[in-house]
Formats: C-alpha cells, sequence, structure tokens
C-alpha cells in the first residue's frame, strides 16, 4: 500500500536520511525504531509529504504521493511526535475544524467527534482551552483527529507519549484492532516493550540509513537475541549502558 | 594604571554577575523582557531595537519642532515677539503624554510576564533558593526595566527639545532649567504610568480569582490601550482648556494623569497659577501612590499567585464556543461555502478573540479609529447646530472607524499565532486550490459591515434623511469594499500561519503608506462626498473617480491571480544556521 524508495533527505547538505527503502502492506504494522538523531521523524515528515524528499520517492499504491498529495491525505491520518495545537481553541472546536477541512458533512461529523471525545474520556472538558489540557489529553486529541475520516494508512509519531496506563492500553488494542481491519500502520516509538508487543514488522534507522528491516521474529532470529531490548542495543551498538552508568555514578561522587 | 583599573573593575564585575542574586536578576529581566512565549517563533525584538523604536517618536516629534521655534523661520513669518517658554506649553503637554503613553503601552506588552511564570516556578523553586529572593530578584529586574524604559522613551526629547526651544535663548542657566524640568517631568510621568498599569495587574490579581483574572485580562489590557490613545488625542485640546482652568471649577483635566504632571512642571518652573500648582500637588500624590499600590499589590499578589502556580490552571474550564455555534452555522449558509471557508472562518475569528497578541492589536487599532472619530466629531460639533446637510468631518466618520479596522485586520493576519501548530494546516490544505483571498474578504467585511447597516446608517437615517443615509451608506460601503480589495492584492496565506511577519521588513515604507492612506481614504472622500451632496456635477466626477479606482485595483488583481501563486507558510526563508547564544544566559 505504501512504499518508501531510497528516501533521502539533505539537511544544509548533512544527509539526514539516507536511501530509507521499505514497503508498507495493508493489515501491516511497522514498527520504526532508532536512536535520537536516526531519521525516524525526518522519515515520517517525509512519508505524511510535509517535507519533500531530496531524492527518491514514497509511493501509495504505485503512485508518487507527490503527483496528488491531496487525494493521498484524505487517506492518511497522522499523529505527530509533539502535540503542537491551538492552545486557545478547545479540543472539540479543533477536531470540528479538522473535520470540516477533512470535508465530513456537519452532522456526521459532530457526532463522530462527540462520540470518539467521550471514548477517549475527553467529553467532559470537551469545551475547554485546550491550553488548560494535560499532555496526555492534547495527545488523545490527535488521536481522534487522525482517526475522524476513517483513513488506510495511519502514521503515529510517539503515540503513548503522555498518556496513562489506561488510555495507552487502549491505544495499543486499537492499533492492533486496526492492523486486523486492514489498516496499514507506521509506529514510531522509543518504547520497545510496546513496539515488540504490537507490531509485525521493524524498520530499525541508524544515523539515517536502515540496518535492519523485517518481521519482528526475523530479526530478532537473525540478532539470536530472545528480546528487542538487546537486539536494538546489539544492533544501534550507541553506548554501553553499564559503563555509562558506571561513569556517572564515579561523576556524582567525586562532585 | 587605567588598563590595571579597567581589568579589576571588569574582574570584579565578573565575579558579581556569577553570583545568585545577579544571576537570577538577568533571569526575571529576560523573561520581562522576552516575554513568557519566546521559545515560540513570534515577533521577537531585541532589547537594542526595542530601545531605538521607543526612542524615535520623542526624537521625531523633537525635530519637527524646528519649524516652530527656529527664530529664523519667525523671522520671515514677521514674528517679532515670541515667548518660546509660553509657546513650549502645548508641546510639554504632548510629550508628557507621549511618554506615558509610550511607557504604559510598554508595560502592556510586558503585562504577562511581569510576574513570575510557570517556568520560573519549575526551574527555580526547586533549587535551594528562598522564594524571598526570587522576589526580590523579579522587583529589582522591574525597577531596572522601567528605569531604562523610562530614560529611553524620553532621551531624544530630553536633549532636542530644550535645544529646539532654547535656542534662541541666551541665558543658559535658564535653557538648563528648562531642559532639566522638562527630563524629569517625562521621566517621572513614564514612572507613573508603567506603574499605574503595573498596579491594575497586581490589584486585579489580588482581588480576583485567578481564573477570572486570566479570563478578564485581555478586556482590561484593550480598555486600558484605548485610555492610552484617548490620552494622546487630548493633545490637541488640552493646551486651550488649561487656559479656562483658573475660571472653570469643575474642569475634567483634574482627572487627566497627562494634565497634573503638566501641573507639576509648570509647578517646578514657577509659572503655575493656583489651579495649575493644585494639579501639580496631584502630581505627585499620584506618583507616590501608584508606587505603594504597586508595591503592595505585587507583593500581596506575589504571596498569593506564585507560591500556589502549580495549584492554579493556565486556562479556566469553560465553554468556548459551546452558545456561539449557531452563529457560524448561520454563516456556514449565508457566506460561507467551502470546507476552506468554513473551517479558516472559524480559526481566523477565534484566534482574532481568544490569543492576547491578536486582540490586542485589533483592539488598539479600533481604539485609534475610536480616537480620530471622535476627535473629528469633536471639532465637527465645536460651537455648530445642525446643519441641513452633513459636514465633511461628519461624513468621515464611517470611513475612519472602517479604515482603521481594515487596516487592524490586515496587519495582524500577518502575525503568526502559535506557529508550531500550524502543521494542522499544512497537513491538509492543498496548497494550490486556496481560497486564501475569498476567507480573508469574508472576514475583513464582517468587521466592518455589521456596525455600518446597524448603527451609522439609523444615525445619517434620523438626522438628515433617506437620501442621504442611503448615498452615504452606498458610498462607504464601495469604499471599504474597495479597501479591503487593495489590501489583499497579492495575500496568499490563512492569516495567522505564516512564519515570518514581512513588515519587520517595510515596517517604515507601511507606516507611511498607512498614514498617506488614510488621508486619501477618509479627508479626501468625505470632502469630495460634502462637495457632490450640494452639487451633482460634482457628484458624477466622484462616481468617474470612484469606478476608476476600483477598475484600476480589478485590473492588478487580476493580474496577480494570474500569477496563480500556491498558498504559503513562511513570509521568508528560514535562515540556513542560527546562532544559539550559549553563553548569553538566557
Amino acid at each position: 500500500m505504501l512504499q518508501a524508495i531510497e528516501l533521502t533527505k539533505h539537511c544544509a547538505s548533512i544527509p539526514a536520511v539516507q536511501n530509507v527503502t521499505f514497503e508498507l502492506k495493508a493489515g501491516q504494522i511497522l514498527g520504526c525504531l532508532g536512536p535520537n538523531g536516526s531519521g525516524k521523524s525526518t522519515t515520517v515528515k517525509m512519508l505524511t509529504g510535509l517535507l519533500e524528499p531530496s531524492r527518491g520517492r514514497v509511493l501509495f499504491r504505485g503512485e508518487d504521493i507527490r503527483r496528488d498529495l491531496v487525494s493521498y491525505r484524505k487517506r492518511l491520518g497522522y499523529v505527530p511526535e509533539e502535540p503542537n495545537l491551538y492552545p486557545y481553541l478547545s479540543g472539540r472546536e479543533y477536531l470540528e475544524m479538522v473535520g470540516i477541512l477533512r470535508g465530513i458533512p456537519q452532522p456526521q461529523l459532530e457526532k463522530r467527534v462527540d462520540s470518539l471525545l467521550a471514548l477517549l474520556s475527553l467529553y467532559p472538558s470537551r469545551h475547554s482551552a485546550m491550553a488548560s489540557y494535560s499532555k496526555g489529553m492534547r495527545q488523545r486529541v490527535l488521536l481522534i483527529a487522525s482517526l475522524l475520516h476513517d483513513p488506510e494508512v495511519l502514521i503515529l509519531d510517539e503515540p503513548l507519549s503522555g498518556l496513562d496506563v489506561s488510555s495507552a492500553l487502549v491505544l495499543k488494542n486499537l492499533i492492533r484492532a486496526l492492523g486486523q481491519q486492514g489498516k496499514a500502520i507506521f509506529y514510531c516509538s522509543h518504547v520497545l516493550e510496546v513496539v515488540e508487543r504490537i507490531c509485525s514488522h521493524l524498520l530499525i534507522l541508524r544515523q539515517g540509513a536502515v540496518i535492519a528491516s523485517g518481521s519482528t521474529d526475523d530479526i530478532q532470529k537473525r540478532i539470536d537475541h530472545s528480546s528487542l531490548e538487546r537486539t536494538f542495543h546489539r544492533l544501534v551498538e550507541d553506548v554501553d549502558p553499564d559503563k555509562v552508568t558506571r561513569e556517572i555514578i564515579d561523576v556524582i561522587r567525586a562532585a | 594604571m587605567t588598563r590595571w583599573t579597567r581589568t579589576l573593575v571588569s574582574a570584579k564585575w565578573d565575579a558579581y554577575v556569577c553570583k545568585p542574586f545577579p544571576l537570577l536578576v538577568r533571569l526575571a529581566m529576560n523573561r520581562i523582557f522576552h516575554g513568557s512565549n519566546s521559545g515560540e517563533e513570534e515577533l521577537n525584538m531585541s532589547m537594542g531595537l526595542l530601545l531605538v523604536l521607543l526612542a524615535v517618536p520623542g526624537g521625531f516629534v523633537s525635530i519637527f519642532l524646528f519649524d516652530k521655534y527656529g527664530s529664523f523661520l519667525q523671522w520671515l513669518r514677521g514674528q517679532t515677539k515670541f515667548d518660546p517658554l509660553a509657546a513650549a506649553l502645548p508641546d510639554e503637554y504632548f510629550f508628557i503624554a507621549l511618554s506615558m503613553v509610550v511607557t504604559g503601552g510598554v508595560a502592556l506588552w510586558w503585562w504577562d510576564s511581569i510576574f513570575p511564570d510557570r517556568r520560573d516556578f519549575a526551574n527555580l523553586v526547586p533549587l535551594p533558593i528562598p522564594t524571598s529572593s526570587i522576589f526580590r530578584a523579579n522587583s529589582v529586574a522591574v525597577l531596572i526595566l522601567t528605569c531604562l524604559c523610562a530614560i529611553d522613551v524620553n532621551a531624544a526629547s530630553s536633549i532636542l527639545f530644550p535645544v529646539i526651544v532654547g535656542a534662541s535663548e541666551p541665558r543658559f542657566r535658564v535653557m538648563m532649567q528648562f531642559a532639566g524640568v522638562h527630563a524629569l517631568v517625562v521621566v517621572l510621568a513614564s514612572i507613573f504610568s508603567f506603574f499605574a498599569v503595573f498596579a491594575t495587574v497586581g490589584l486585579l490579581m489580588l482581588l480576583l480569582p485567578y481564573t477570572l483574572f486570566r479570563r478578564i485580562s485581555l478586556y482590561v489590557r484593550t480598555v486600558i490601550v484605548t485610555l492610552l490613545l484617548a490620552t494622546l488625542s487630548t493633545s490637541f485640546a488640552v493646551p486651550r482648556m488649561i487656559l479656562d482652568l483658573p475660571r472653570s471649577s469643575h474642569s475634567p483635566l483634574r482627572f487627566l494623569p497627562s494634565a497634573w504632571f503638566l501641573g507639576f512642571c509648570q509647578l517646578l518652573r514657577g509659572r503655575a497659577d493656583p489651579s495649575l500648582a493644585e494639579l501639580g500637588h496631584v502630581a505627585i500624590f499620584a506618583l507616590v501612590s501608584a508606587c505603594v499600590v504597586t508595591l503592595v499589590a505585587y507583593t500581596l499578589s506575589y504571596r498569593r499567585c506564585f507560591v500556589r502556580l502549580p495549584e492554579l490552571a493556565d486556562a479556566p474550564p469553560g465553554h468556548l464556543g459551546a452558545r456561539t455555534s449557531w452563529i457560524f452555522h448561520l454563516l456556514d449558509l449565508l457566506i460561507l461555502h467551502t470546507p476552506f471557508q468554513r473551517a479558516g472562518y472559524r480559526f481566523v475569528l477565534k484566534t482574532l478573540f481568544r490569543n492576547e497578541a491578536h486582540a490586542l492589536a485589533l483592539g488598539g487599532f479600533l481604539g485609534l479609529g475610536v480616537v480620530f472619530a471622535s476627535r473629528t466629531l469633536f471639532s465637527a460639533y465645536n460651537g455648530k447646530g445642525s446643519t441641513p446637510l452633513p459636514s465633511a468631518n461628519v461624513l468621515s466618520i464611517p470611513l475612519i472607524l472602517s479604515y482603521c479596522l481594515l487596516i487592524g485586520g490586515r496587519f495582524v493576519f500577518d502575525v503568526p499565532a502559535h506557529i508550531r501548530a500550524n502543521w494542522t494546516f499544512r497537513f491538509l490544505l492543498d496548497k494550490n486550490i486556496h481560497e486564501s483571498v475569498a476567507l480573508a474578504r469574508r472576514v475583513m467585511l464582517c468587521f466592518v459591515s455589521p456596525w455600518i447597516f446597524l448603527v451609522a446608517f439609523p444615525i445619517y437615517l434620523y438626522f438628515w434623511g433617506w437620501t442621504v443615509a442611503l448615498l452615504h451608506m452606498g458610498l462607504v460601503t464601495m469604499w471599504f469594499v474597495l479597501l479591503t480589495e487593495v489590501l489583499l492584492v497579492g495575500f496568499r496565506k490563512l492569516p495567522f500561519t505564516c512564519t515570518y511577519p514581512p513588515f519587520q521588513h517595510s515596517a517604515v515604507v507601511a507606516v507611511i503608506a498607512y498614514v498617506f492612506g488614510y488621508f486619501a481614504f477618509t479627508a479626501m472622500t468625505s470632502e469630495l462626498e460634502s462637495e457632490a451632496l450640494l452639487s451633482p456635477v460634482m457628484g458624477e466626477v466622484f462616481l468617474v473617480i470612484s469606478l476608476g479606482v476600483w477598475y484600476i485595483v480589478h485590473r492588478v488583481r487580476r493580474s496577480v491571480v494570474e500569477v496563480d501563486e500556491p498558498l504559503t507558510f513562511e513570509g521568508a526563508p528560514a535562515a540556513p544556521f542560527e546562532l544559539l547564544h550559549l553563553t548569553d544566559g538566557g
């Protein structure tokens, strides 16, 4: 359904993402992992069309998304990394605005917004300014905005950030259920346990390049580690956590 | 020796500024100056630029006074008996009013950052610093910035104005005395204005529940902006009223702070009659009271609000939009035909009325319009009864208000609002098929048309009958639609979503254009209309001129539309790199 072909992005001549290639099929939940600065968010922005690749293409159903970005976005739901919202709008007003821009008819939109607000425990504060919302509440607003139009593709960048335990549980189940319904889901996160539990496939980035991709089980078998945490650490080899821990304690004691 | 002294002083200073208290003072000054939202990519000026901008009005006005006080020009005009000190009274008043307005405006700008905020609480309270130290550091920062602002606003006028007035004065002592009194009075007037605004914030925080304070804060600021502008506009009337003060025991000047300071000025110069001296004493009392009230209100509200900051909600729980949604549904049926227009209209109106910077800026333009309109109305009826046909001044009132509202609306469209949240529009909108002009036109016209038809039309109808009322409303409508079209030439963005306000590059040109536009739109149009009401021939000429202007704008707009530019979210390209200023301590 969604294909990234040799996606490359240079920021001030420094490559942020290099030759990232993968395919996301209907019903697949693809987890994107990588340390800070590995190019996850840049990849997400290119997949959503917010950022134009320096080289490479994103194909949706075989068509370059740049040829008809609007019709691609009509089928796309997106939760960005940071819940940047207009603080002086209420949650309901924001969702209504998004729904209108998506062309959902007014009566249907109001019904859907109210139902989703109620299901995600936001109904009592639907008329309050989002400035008074916690991070988790804003995250839930973004989640509703991404689902309002029943998209075919979902791109989620750290969707669990700030969510309380029950909301996180609902979201994890929801992602699995949406996957089973045939939605293609691109899931970007740092939380390895969640990725391990809900993602059928993995894409691991390091310094802007893909260092591993395939089904979650295959990657773990290939690296020969039982947990994703160990597998990830082996692949990325960013730092030696034990060594750094010892050094931090030494510095604190010396002070 | 000099180098050794310099090195020693420098080393001592460096050691001092690294101590906790000076660091706290610097932190508070940075917060007050840059505001609580300095992290956002919104309008943010450096301190140097702001200080220059604040000093400019006083300097410019002083330079314009060369014409009045230049001895050669007086000789050319045949003014042989000219007392510069007596003639300086209206200008002295203007400088006092100007200093109060500019400093009051700065205090309003800093309204939300005068008190320590959540970020201060989160960063400072966990550290082993007594809250009393944070309080003292903030107080010192406020004092430093108040004095800096008061001196800067009046610096140019304190030098130039006495030099211009005293150029023909042979006695150096008299000139120095004049300069000293002027500088002292304008600086004190500035300090009074700053503390009056500060005391208002403190008292409101002290007396009202925090949530209510947050809710009404914007409206209070808008009222203060209007009062400040009204103070400036009194410069045209007060000097004349001052002369009548001894004969008028109930003069409204007794309630005007700028008049108090004029009285204080004359008192120091030994030129005050008893009534002016009385005003001068009121000035001293008011200044001391403002300082005391500020200190008490600040201390108590600090104890009440800062210490309890984590318990207080930033925005009160409310019912935003719950009661007004029917208006939007009605507008959807009448004028908003596409999803872009419907969503954009809701977004623009809510931003204008709820986002403080935008509401204040628009309120400022509206206040300016009200001040200009009332002054024009005052001069139109000054000692005259009703006339069979409205004068040019009376005809210009709706034009003045329309002009200020439309210019204000267009100006605030360029000011970004929470720019990081604009991803929603970048993600959802089709850049190539947009209706930004249609949307902006609807928003601008909805600001002007209701009050013209609901307020102005009945008034003209009542005083001058159907013919004049209908003709005038028709003309006003035509001209405000025309002005809207002119202002929207080349407009291709959703208001408030552009990253960079382009007016920063061309501010001076824009201000000059706005001033000329004001005279063309209000004075010239109303004069022509007044003539047209008297003579049908002039009416035809006026109609031809209007149609000609309309046609030119139409042609220009068409040629711009033909370019077919996509929707933009950036007013100017971002810099390829930026300095992080890691050593600035900010």
